[in-house]
């Protein structure tokens, strides 16, 4: 078999090396394109003006104008929350008793949807969660009975509350109290 | 497992939401759906072409026909191609589980276009561009949730000549 000479040999090695490079630059673009989106999504200027870290905050209803999360529904109220929990256990409470679908979801730092909760689950009772790390954190008091405790497997998230509406200007008066009962708070 | 499904003109993301899914399905959720919910919550399906397999264009007239799916709630909505809605003068982004009117058939009908189709519920594409409708199913029933494809699908069918 015929040797490569030295010329041969350091293409050889130069091509391997831009091979090599390009797809751990791949891989590395496709594992950290989610966490980067999120990270803009609850850090980002807009993130900064609702004021939303540990803090429930109520955007306004859907519409052309809403740019900020690929596919809005139009449908759909959300309300949100950044939580983190490195500090303690972040308490997430809401009460919004409404007939038609409402859901809680909360999402890790990467977008993975890890819990959700609607209204046929909760028994369109009172929601208590109790969102811990899973790392455990030092300031972590007695959790209540009664409550719902959710292990979060990133510190920092995303919570998403939905609640359907059909027709807001019809129904604004039902369900924006029921929206505003959602509560995201450090303990 | 397998992860999507395409049933008529509708492709669905089974993990779409999910802890499951491979980095390559979350990196493609979080650019085209952040935020998604798992499918035992809510499933997906987002067409991109009518039923003739021509892509969707927002200068085009289509007619979405079908049966409410087998859901709790289920809407329809018109993104542009940047996955935003259109700014449609009537405020009609979507057609859903409560704004749809059936006819004696059962079914439901809607037009997309710059034009609206006289006798149908009218949802306004402006500009020249493509487009993509997305099929949300709330609290899919389980048998649906167990075997995507047997969903009848809404079909899509092009109206007249493009403007």
């Amino acid at each position: 078999m015929k040797r490569l000479s030295n010329l041969q040999r350091l293409w050889f090695y130069r091509v391997l090396t831009l091979i090599t490079t390009a797809i751990l630059v791949h891989i590395l673009a496709v594992w950290a394109a989610p966490r980067l989106i999120m990270q803009v999504l609850m850090h980002g200027p807009i993130a900064q003006t609702m004021n939303m870290q540990n803090r429930a905050a109520f955007p306004p209803p859907v519409t052309a104008a809403a740019r900020t999360v690929v596919m809005p529904s139009p449908d759909l109220l959300y309300s949100v929350c950044v939580f983190d929990v490195r500090d303690g256990p972040v308490r997430i409470s809401a009460n919004p008793k409404l007939k038609s679908y409402w859901s809680i979801a909360l999402y890790a730092a990467n977008s993975d949807n890890f819990f959700v909760i609607n209204d046929r689950k909760s028994g369109n009772k009172p929601v208590d969660l109790w969102l811990v790390s899973g790392g455990g954190s030092p300031n972590t008091p007695p959790i209540p009975a009664g409550a719902q405790v959710v292990v979060a497997p990133s510190r920092t998230g995303f919570l998403l509350m939905r609640v359907l509406t059909g027709d807001y200007e019809a129904e604004k008066a039902v369900i924006e109290p029921a929206r505003h009962t959602l509560t995201c708070t450090p303990v | 497992m397998m992860q999507t499904v395409q049933v008529g003109a509708w492709k669905g993301n089974l993990l779409a939401g999910s802890p499951d899914a491979d980095m390559y399905t979350r990196s493609t959720i979080a650019l085209n759906a952040l935020l998604a919910l798992g499918r035992d919550e809510t499933m997906y399906f987002i067409a991109s072409q009518d039923d003739a397999g021509h892509p969707l264009r927002s200068n085009c007239s289509y007619r979405v026909e079908g049966v409410p799916p087998k859901a709790r709630w289920w809407s329809i909505t018109a993104y542009a191609d940047d996955m935003f809605l259109f700014d449609a003068p009537n405020q009609h982004y979507s057609l859903n589980g409560t704004t749809a009117r059936l006819d004696t058939d059962g079914r439901f009908v809607f037009t997309t276009g710059g034009q609206e189709q006289p006798g149908t519920h009218w949802l306004p594409t402006p500009g020249r561009r493509g487009m993509v409708l997305t099929l949300r199913l709330y609290n899919p029933e389980p048998e649906l949730q167990a075997a995507p494809a047997s969903l009848v699908p809404p079909s899509i069918k092009a109206v007249g000549a493009c403007v």
